[in-house]
C-alpha cells in the first residue's frame, strides 16, 4: 500500500517535470554527427558496377559501410574499446565481409547489404599474424588465419572450421605471412631473424604438411613489408643494406637459395635510412597475382616494375610520387600514383599495370587544405565504363584524418572529418553580433551629445533595422519561388551572426589528432579548420576562453594549451574562435612543466582575462603580461589562491600569490596512497549563476545553501580492490583555506566515479560491489535557517560549518558520463544529463536527487513540493533528449547558457556529435512552437465581428423600437 | 550441488525479509549494507581464468531480422563486453570472465528487457530477472537466453491538440452556455403563453434596475489608472524560481479561466434577478 501511495506521489511529479521532446521538434535544433575513427582498412566493392559500398575499417574498433556517392553511413558496428574489439583484418569476397577481431580471437562474417551478422567463430588464443581468402579452383572458399603458433582454415560460408594446425618450429621462427594460389595449397611464410626464411606448404583439404623448406636468408630483418609474392609463386624481398632484390620461387624443390639482383642493375638505390616496401596486388584470391609491383625506395619515390621470365624490369619510374594503389575492375588492372603538383596540389593519373602506359585523360587534381595535414592513405576504387575504358575515382586520407573522396577531374564529391570521433575538450564561443546589431548597441553606450543628434542617430538606426527587414523579406519573397531543393541556408563564416536569443554558437572542438575545429551549433557545419602539426599523440589539451565577444572592436580570442603527458612541458596556441585565425600576440616561453593554470577575472586593456601558468617550481608567469596586468595582479594578489594536486603522492596543497608573483604555500592535506587514491578534483564552474540563496520550507521558513565558491569536490578511490573493502571517498575542502568542510566514503564501492559539483550539491555515481548496481548519491549543503554573512562570501571568516544532508538512489543503468544543465541566470530547475553506454542521454530533473525527499509525506513536504522517497531512480524513455539519435561512446556532455533562460545548449560528444537545446522547467519565456496561432486569432476575428453584428442588430432593433 | 540449492534458498529467504523491510520504507535513506550472504562469495570468487560465451536469442515479432539486428548491440554491463546480433536472431558474447552481469540489448527502435547473467568461477551459468532492490533474489530466466522485444521505445510525448469536444465539455463553457440558453428560450416559452406574466415581469425587472446603483464611470476610470497594489516583485528570489519551476500551464489556464468566470458571474445576476 505503501508502494502503492509512493508511486502515485512520484507519477503525479512527473506530469510537472516532464521535459521531453515532441515528435515534430525532431531535426528542428538538434543534429547528430556519425564519424568512424582512423581509416585502417578501406574495401570497395566491387562485385557489381552499381554498387555504392565501401567497407572501412578504424583504430575505434569500428566496423562500417560508407555510401561512396555521399559519404553517408549505410551502417556501423561499433565493438567494444581496447585490443579485445581491435580489428585485426579485413576481407571481402562478394557480398560478404570477413573481419577477424581481438588480436585474432574472433572471426566475424558480415552481410555487406544490410549489415547483418552472418555467423561468429570464435578461435584459439594467440597472437594474430595474417588471414587470407583462399581460393580453390576459381572460386573462393576458405578464409585461413595465421596466428603465432597456429594456423586454422575456416568455411567461409558457414564459419565451421575445416582444420588447425600447429606450426613446426614456431617458438623460433616467426611466421607472418600467407599466400595461396589458388592451386589446392597454402604456403607459410616466416623467417628466423638474420638466419633464414621457413616455407611451410599445407594441403588445403585436410591441412597436411606437403613440404617444408627453409632457405639462406641472413639480411633478413621483417618479412612483412619488404617481402611480396608476385607472379605464380616467387617470392620477393628487398634489403636496405644489401641493396638487393632476392627472389625465390616459392614451389620448385631445387631453389635452395634466393637469386640476389642488385639494386644498382636497375639503376635504383634506396634512401639511406628509409625501409623500403613492396606493394603486390593479387585481384583475385583463386589467381596468382599479377607480376607487377611497386617498390618504394624513400618516402616520395616509388617505381613500378615486372617481373618476366625471371628478369626484373622496371616499367616506370615515379620520382617524385607520395602515394600508389593498384586497383582491379574486371579483367584490368590499374596503378593510381600521387605526384606533387605544385606546393599547393597533387595531381594523381592512371597507369596500366601491365604495360605501365599512362591512360589518357585520367588526372585528377588534388587540393591539399593549407590548413590541413599531408596524404598519407590512398585508395582507388576503378571501374569500367561503357566503352570498356577505365574509370576511377580515390579516396585520400590525410595525417589530420580527412577522409576526401574525388573523381575526374578533381571535384571533391564528399568530404569526412574523422578527427572529430575523438574530440577532447571543447568551448562554445557566442557569436559577433552583425554590424546593424554593433551600430544599436553602440548607441547606448555612447556618451549623449545634444538631444537632436541622438533623435536623428535613432531614426538613422531606426532606418537601418526597417531596410534589414525589408530586404530579409524580399530574400523570403524570392526564395519561396526557387523549388525547396535549391534554397539551402548555407552558413558560411561571413554570414555568421548572433540571432535574437543568442542559441546558435560557435563550437570550437579540440581533437586527440591535434586538429581544431570551428563548428556553427546551429547546423554542424564545420566553418573552420586548423591542423597544429608536430603535436605529440599523447598530449593533454586544455582550451581557455580569454575574451569573449563581447568587447568589440577587440577580436574575440581563445587559447589552448598543449602539454605533453610525458615530459610535461607546455605551450600555447592562442586564435580566435570564431575565425579560427592564429593570433599574432607574443606567448609566453614555457621552460618549465605546466602544473596548474588559472583563469582570473582581472582583464587587461584590451579586455582578455588574465591566465597564470604556475610551473613545477611554483613560480607564476602571467598571460598577457603587459604592465597594466601586472599592475592589477598586484593589488589583487592577496585575494589570489590556487591549489595544486599531486595524485601520485596522495597531496593537495594550495597557494597564495604574493605580490612580487612568488607563490607561497599555505596549506597542504595529505590524502595516504597506501590506502587510497585521487582519482578527480573539481571545483565549481566559473560561469554558473546561482539565483536563490535559499530553499522556502513549507513552514515559511528559509532553508539557506551553503554557497562557497572556492570549495572543490575530491574524489578518491581505496587502492585494495577487494569488493568487501573497497570504498569511494569523498571530501569536500574549501580550497582557500583548505579546511575539510565535509568527509564522506562510501563502503563496498568502486569506481569509475561521475560526478558533479555545482551550486550548493555534489551529485555523484558510484558501483556498489556488494548489490552489483550503480548507485547515485547526493551530498547538499545548508548554512542554516540564517546567513552568517549575506552580502559577501568569505572563505577565512565561516565559524560555522554547513549542515549537510545526504540521500542515495539506484540507478538501474549504466553510466558513461554526468553532467549538469546550466541556463544564464540560474532560475531554470536543473537536471542532470546522464550519458549511457546504449547512446542514450538521459535528463534526470534534479528535483529526483533531493537529500530532502521525505520517507512519509507530510502536509508541508507536500507544500515544498517534495517527491516521496523512492529507492529506484525512474528512467523513462520519454526523457532521452535525443530520441532514437543514440551517441556511440560518451565521452563527454557539454553544457552553456543560452540568451533565453529558459534553454540549455547542450553538446554530447563521443565518437559522434550530438547538439541539442534542453528545456528543463519547458519553455516558459517564449511562446512554444505549438502555440496555436490560428485559435487565438480566429478567436479574436470571431468576436470583433459578433460585436460588429450584434452593434447593427442593437441598431435595427432601436430604430424598430423608435417607430414603435 | 544440492547444499548449494539450500544455501541459496536460505539467502533468498534472508533477503525476500529484507526487501520486505526495506518496501515498508524504514531506513532506506542510506542504502543498506549490512548482512552478507553466501550467494555473493560464490559469485564473486576469486577470479580465475574462466571464460565463458554468453548465448542466447533475440527476436521481434512480426519484424524481419535483417530490418533492426544492424542497429542493435548486446551489451553487457554497459559496454564492458560487446556481442553482435546475427541474422538469424541469435547472438553470443564470448570471453566473459565469471561474475554477474546485466546483459541488455541496445537498439534504437525496439525495447527489451534486461537479464542478469551469474557466471560462477566453474563457468556454469544461470539467467535470472533483473531486481535492483532485491539483488539475490532469484527468479529463474532459461538459459539460453531468450530475449524478447516488449514493444517499441516511446520517446516523444503527445502534444496537447485543440479539439472541439473538449472545448465544449469544458465546465466553464457549460456554465457559460446552460445560462445562456435558459435566457434565449425561457422568455419565448412564456411569452407565448401569458401576456400578463410578462407584463409582470417586466414591472419588476424595472423595479430591480432603478434600485440597483450603475457603476460611477468616473470610479471605474480612477480605479483603472491608480497604481496596482504592490504584490508584484516583493516576492523574488526563491518564489519566483519556484513559480517558474511550475511552469505555465497554471498560469495559461487562469489567463484562460478569467473572463468566463466574469462573464458568468453576470450571467448569474441576471438568472437570480429574475
Amino acid at each position: 500500500m505503501a508502494w502503492l501511495v509512493v508511486r502515485l506521489a512520484i507519477s503525479l511529479s512527473l506530469l510537472y517535470t516532464a521535459s521531453a521532446v515532441f515528435e515534430d521538434q525532431v531535426g528542428k535544433f538538434d543534429w547528430r554527427e556519425q564519424f568512424i575513427g582512423k581509416v585502417r582498412f578501406a574495401l570497395f566493392d566491387t562485385h557489381s558496377q552499381a554498387s555504392k559500398k565501401l567497407l572501412v575499417a578504424t583504430d575505434k574498433n569500428v566496423f562500417a559501410s560508407l555510401n561512396s556517392r555521399t559519404g553517408d553511413l549505410f551502417w556501423r558496428h561499433v565493438d567494444k574499446t581496447g585490443p579485445e574489439g581491435h580489428i585485426d583484418a579485413l576481407l571481402m569476397y562478394g557480398q560478404d565481409a570477413v573481419v577477424v577481431v581481438g588480436n585474432g580471437r574472433l572471426l566475424r562474417s558480415w552481410e555487406t547489404t544490410v549489415g547483418g551478422l552472418k555467423w561468429e567463430a570464435v578461435l584459439d588464443t594467440g597472437s594474430f599474424q595474417a588471414a587470407a581468402l583462399i581460393g580453390v579452383q576459381d572460386f573462393v572458399k576458405y578464409v585461413a588465419v595465421l596466428k603465432k603458433s597456429a594456423i586454422s582454415l575456416h568455411d567461409l560460408s558457414s564459419g565451421s572450421q575445416i582444420w588447425v594446425e600447429n606450426l613446426p618450429d614456431s617458438d623460433t621462427v616467426q611466421y607472418q605471412t600467407i599466400y595461396s594460389g589458388g592451386n589446392g595449397l597454402v604456403f607459410v611464410l616466416g623467417f628466423v631473424p638474420s638466419s633464414h626464411i621457413v616455407i611451410v606448404e599445407y594441403k588445403i583439404e585436410d591441412g597436411e604438411i606437403m613440404k617444408k623448406k627453409s632457405v639462406e636468408a641472413a639480411w633478413m630483418s621483417s618479412l612483412e613489408n619488404s617481402c611480396a609474392v608476385i607472379s605464380s609463386g616467387n617470392l620477393l624481398c628487398v634489403d636496405q643494406i644489401t641493396q638487393s632484390l632476392y627472389t625465390l620461387p616459392l614451389q620448385s624443390a631445387e631453389h635452395t637459395e634466393m637469386r640476389q639482383i642488385h639494386l644498382q642493375t636497375l639503376d635504383l638505390e634506396v634512401a639511406s635510412g628509409f625501409q623500403p616496401v613492396l606493394t603486390s596486388t593479387q585481384p583475385n584470391p583463386a589467381q596468382p597475382p599479377l607480376a607487377e609491383f611497386f617498390l618504394q625506395l624513400s618516402p616520395d619515390h616509388h617505381i613500378l616494375l615486372q617481373l618476366k621470365d625471371d628478369l626484373i624490369a622496371p616499367l616506370r619510374d615515379f620520382n617524385p610520387s607520395y602515394l600508389a594503389a593498384f586497383a582491379t575492375s574486371g579483367e584490368k588492372t590499374v596503378a593510381a600514383v600521387m605526384t606533387p603538383k605544385n606546393d599547393t596540389a597533387c595531381s594523381i593519373n592512371l597507369f596500366s599495370a601491365d604495360t605501365g602506359r599512362r591512360h589518357l585523360d585520367t588526372t585528377i587534381i588534388y587540393h591539399m587544405d593549407p590548413n590541413g595535414g599531408k596524404p598519407n592513405r590512398l585508395y582507388v576504387h576503378a571501374f569500367l565504363k561503357k566503352d570498356d575504358s577505365v574509370g576511377y575515382r580515390v579516396m585520400v586520407q590525410t595525417e589530420d584524418l580527412t577522409l576526401t573522396f574525388l573523381q575526374q577531374p578533381g571535384r571533391v564529391v564528399w568530404m569526412r572529418e574523422e578527427a572529430l570521433a575523438d574530440v577532447v575538450t571543447m568551448e562554445m564561443v557566442d557569436l559577433p553580433l552583425t554590424g546593424t546589431q554593433a551600430e544599436l548597441e553602440g548607441e547606448f553606450g555612447k556618451k549623449a551629445d545634444g538631444l537632436l543628434p541622438m533623435v536623428l542617430k535613432r531614426l538613422s538606426s531606426q532606418f537601418i533595422l526597417l531596410q534589414a527587414w525589408m530586404a530579409h523579406l524580399w530574400k523570403l519573397f524570392y526564395d519561396a519561388r526557387k523549388p525547396r531543393s535549391s534554397v539551402k541556408n548555407e552558413v558560411t563564416i561571413d554570414t555568421l551572426s548572433r540571432d535574437e536569443f543568442n542559441l546558435q554558437k560557435m563550437m570550437v572542438m579540440v581533437t586527440a589528432s591535434g586538429k581544431l575545429f570551428g563548428i556553427d551549433s546551429k547546423s554542424g557545419t564545420v566553418l573552420w579548420k586548423q591542423y597544429l602539426e608536430d603535436i605529440q599523440p599523447n598530449s593533454i589539451f586544455k582550451l581557455i576562453v580569454q575574451r569573449t565577444t563581447a568587447h568589440f572592436p577587440h577580436p574575440p580570442q581563445c587559447t589552448l594549451l598543449i602539454k605533453d603527458k610525458d615530459t610535461g612541458l607546455g605551450s600555447l596556441y592562442v586564435f580566435n574562435p570564431i575565425f579560427g585565425k592564429k593570433s599574432h600576440i607574443s606567448v609566453p616561453a614555457l621552460p618549465r612543466p605546466v602544473l596548474q593554470t588559472l583563469l582570473l577575472p582581472v582583464i587587461d586593456q584590451d579586455y582578455a582575462k588574465v591566465l597564470l601558468l604556475i610551473d613545477d617550481q611554483y613560480k607564476v608567469t602571467a598571460f598577457p603580461s603587459t604592465k597594466n596586468v601586472l599592475q592589477q595582479l598586484q593589488d589583487t594578489a592577496s585575494s589570489v589562491f590556487f591549489y595544486l594536486v599531486d595524485s601520485s603522492q596522495g597531496k593537495l596543497s594550495g597557494f597564495r600569490l604574493r605580490m612580487d608573483l612568488s607563490t607561497e604555500l599555505i596549506w597542504e592535506v595529505v590524502i595516504p596512497t597506501e590506502v587510497q587514491k585521487i582519482v578527480a578534483v573539481k571545483g565549481k564552474r566559473a560561469n554558473e549563476h546561482v539565483h536563490s540563496q535559499g530553499r522556502v520550507m513549507g513552514d515559511r521558513s528559509v532553508l539557506y545553501k551553503y554557497l562557497n565558491p572556492n570549495l572543490l569536490a575530491v574524489i578518491t578511490e581505496s587502492t585494495d580492490m577487494h569488493q568487501e573493502r573497497s570504498f569511494v571517498g569523498i571530501f569536500l575542502i574549501d580550497g582557500v583555506t583548505g579546511r575539510i568542510v565535509h568527509e564522506a566514503v562510501q563502503r563496498k564501492a568502486r569506481g569509475p566515479v561521475h560526478f558533479v559539483h555545482s551550486e550548493n550539491w555534489l551529485v555523484y555515481v558510484y558501483w556498489n560491489s556488494k548489490f552489483r548496481r550503480n548507485e547515485f548519491s547526493v551530498l547538499e549543503l545548508f548554512e542554516g535557517a540564517e546567513l552568517y554573512n549575506s552580502t559577501v562570501f568569505s572563505s577565512l571568516d565561516r565559524p560555522h560549518p554547513p549542515q549537510v544532508l545526504q540521500q542515495s538512489y539506484i540507478f538501474p543503468a549504466p553510466i558513461s558520463t554526468l553532467e549538469a544543465t546550466l541556463t544564464e541566470k540560474g532560475i531554470t530547475s536543473r537536471h542532470l544529463l546522464v550519458g549511457m553506454p546504449s547512446g542514450n542521454i538521459l535528463s534526470l530533473p534534479k528535483m529526483f536527487l533531493d537529500p530532502r525527499r521525505p520517507e512519509l509525506i507530510s502536509e508541508q513536504s507536500r507544500e515544498e513540493n517534495l517527491i516521496p522517497y523512492a529507492p529506484e531512480m525512474p528512467i523513462r524513455t520519454e526523457w532521452f533528449i535525443n530520441y532514437n539519435q543514440t551517441v556511440s561512446r560518451v565521452r563527454g556532455i557539454y553544457t552553456a547558457p543560452s540568451g533565453l533562460e529558459s534553454t540549455c545548449l547542450v553538446v554530447v560528444y563521443g565518437l559522434d556529435i550530438y547538439q541539442t537545446r534542453v528545456f528543463p522547467s519547458k519553455q516558459f519565456d517564449v511562446l512554444k512552437d505549438d502555440y496555436d496561432y490560428i485559435l487565438i486569432s480566429s478567436v479574436l476575428f470571431g468576436l470583433f465581428f459578433a460585436t460588429m453584428i450584434s452593434k447593427r442588430l442593437a441598431e435595427v432593433k432601436l430604430l424598430n423600437r423608435a417607430w414603435r | 550441488m544440492e547444499t548449494r540449492v539450500g544455501s541459496r534458498a536460505c539467502a533468498c529467504v534472508a533477503l525476500l525479509l529484507f526487501a520486505l523491510h526495506a518496501s515498508l520504507g524504514h531506513e532506506h535513506i542510506k542504502l543498506q549494507e549490512d548482512e552478507e550472504t553466501a550467494e555473493e562469495l560464490k559469485l564473486r570468487a576469486p577470479e580465475g581464468d574462466v571464460r565463458v560465451q554468453v548465448s542466447g536469442r533475440a527476436l521481434v515479432p512480426g519484424v524481419r531480422t535483417q530490418d533492426w539486428v544492424a542497429h542493435a548491440r548486446v551489451l553487457l554491463d554497459g559496454d564492458t563486453h560487446v556481442g553482435f546480433i546475427r541474422e538469424d536472431g541469435g547472438f553470443s558474447v564470448s570471453d566473459v570472465p565469471s561474475g554477474s552481469y546485466v546483459l541488455e540489448i541496445s537498439s534504437p527502435t525496439y525495447r527489451f528487457q534486461p537479464v542478469r547473467v551469474d557466471i560462477t568461477a566453474t563457468g556454469k551459468m544461470r539467467a535470472r530477472v533483473v531486481d535492483y532492490i532485491r539483488t539475490s533474489e532469484v527468479i529463474r530466466l532459461p538459459y539460453p537466453l531468450q530475449m524478447r522485444c516488449l514493444g517499441l521505445h516511446s520517446y516523444f510525448i503527445q502534444r496537447e491538440t485543440w479539439i472541439w469536444s473538449d472545448f465544449l465539455m469544458n465546465p466553464m463553457v457549460l456554465m457559460m452556455v446552460l445560462p445562456l440558453l435558459i435566457i434565449v428560450l425561457l422568455p419565448k416559452v412564456m411569452n407565448s403563453s401569458d401576456p400578463e406574466m410578462k407584463r409582470e415581469m417586466e414591472q419588476s425587472m424595472n423595479m430591480l434596475n432603478s434600485n440597483q446603483d450603475l457603476p460611477d464611470v468616473s470610479e471605474i476610470v480612477t480605479r483603472f489608472f491608480s497604481p496596482p497594489k504592490s504584490h508584484g516583485r516583493a516576492g523574488g528570489g526563491a518564489r519566483a524560481s519556484v513559480g517558474v519551476a511550475q511552469g505555465v500551464r497554471g498560469g495559461a489556464s487562469s489567463v484562460r479561466g478569467g473572463a468566463p468566470r466574469r462573464r458568468s458571474k453576470i450571467n448569474t445576476a441576471v438568472t437570480s434577478s429574475e
